[in-house]
Parts: C-alpha cells; structure tokens; sequence
C-alpha cells in the first residue's frame, strides 16, 4: 500500500504556522518573571530608542497596514 | 525623568486627584475606540488597490507619524540592554519566518509555495475581519509610539 504525498502546499503553510506559534510562544515565556527573554514591546521599544530605529519601525508598521489593507 | 508630583508627595493625593478624573477618562477611551472603530469599518469597505484604500491607511500613518516626531506622549521607558541568549530566540524564529517568506518569492509563490500574504489575504476578505485587523493596526500604531 502507498503512502499518498505530503502536498508541498500543506507542508508550507505548516512551516508558517510554526514560525508564528513559536513567536507566540516565545511572547508568552518571555512574559514570565525573570525571563531573560525579552518581549516584543521590550526589544522594539530598544530598536526605537534612537530616533532612527523609530522611524523605521514606524515605516513598517504602516507598510504592514498598506500591503495588507490597501493591496 | 519627569515624575508626576502627586503620586510622588503623597500617594492618597495622587488617589484623590486619579478618582474623579477615572469615569471621564473611561468614557474619553471609549470613544476614541469607538471611533476608531467607525472608521476600521468605513476603511475596510474601500476596493483594494483603490484611492480610498490608500487614504485608509495614509491617514492613521500621518495621524501617528505626526504624534511621533511633534508630540510625542509620556512613553515607556525602553530596556537599557537586551539578554543576547534570550533575544536569538527572537532572531532565530523571525530568521526561519522570512526565510520561509523568502522561498515562496523565489517561487513567484506558487500555489505549490503560497506567501504569507497569499495566506492572509483570503482571511481577511470578509468585512469583519478585515474592520477588526484595522482596527488592531491601528492600535498597534499607538502602542509602538507609546514606545
């Protein structure tokens, strides 16, 4: 009996829905008292701290809302 | 770094000053959402790739652009440094995420490879949806400024 093949499809869609699980689980673990590790408010508020790192993360930000709300 | 003065003198002060502003401050909030809201619907029911669904989304970048750079709000001190070990978390899954971004470009994103953007995209057709993830957008706006 053959196995039928893992549709590349499904095999891509399932590589995405473990990159974003693990960032949300990565949110979570860093939420815990005494992680080291930082939560995404933490490490962006540290990229926007010079005023350059703020201007581009602002850049992303309304690039994210065009790609997705106005294409 | 500016401290408010009546919760460093006296904290029943800063109680007694914080109550009576607590309702009015509640129903201000409600209304700013209320009203961003209105207009995540109104934004969502324009045409992709139309005028109105570029206005839909220059506008809250200028309205927050502006608040950024010319009045910016009290904002949340940022971390002085970040845990190199605890921080590759975040670079290996955000690396492996792109890179699987990466891929399906290099495959004119096939049906066989879909985008990110191929993914989402049908999701966020309905109305709702759409009005809500604006709506989220937005909000995320106000919190990146705040930072």
């Amino acid at each position: 009996m053959s196995v039928p093949p893992i549709p590349t499809r499904a095999i891509t869609i399932a590589g995405f829905a473990v990159a974003v699980a693990a960032m949300i689980v990565l949110e979570i673990l860093a939420r815990r008292p005494g992680s080291r590790i930082p939560t995404v408010g933490q490490w962006l508020g540290y990229l926007m701290r010079p005023k350059i790192g703020r201007a581009l993360v602002l850049a992303g930000w309304w690039w994210l809302g065009w790609h997705y709300f106005a294409r | 770094m500016a401290t408010n003065p009546a919760r460093s003198d006296h904290p029943r002060r800063w109680r007694l000053v914080a109550r009576p502003r607590r309702p009015a401050h509640l129903a201000l909030l409600a209304l700013i959402v209320t009203g961003l809201a209105v207009y995540a619907w109104v934004a969502a029911a324009a045409a992709p790739f139309s005028r109105g669904a570029l206005v839909g989304v220059v506008i809250p970048g200028a309205v927050l652009g502006v608040i950024a750079f010319g009045r910016p709000p009290e904002r949340i001190p940022p971390p002085a440094g970040l845990d190199t070990i605890g921080m590759s978390y975040w670079v290996i899954c955000l690396a492996a995420f792109f890179e699987w971004e990466a891929s399906a470009w290099r495959d004119n994103s096939g049906p066989w490879h879909p985008s990110f953007t191929n993914l989402v995209d049908p999701l966020l057709a309905p109305h709702p949806v759409k009005s809500v993830a604006i709506l989220v957008w937005m909000l995320a706006g106000w919190a990146l400024i705040r930072r």
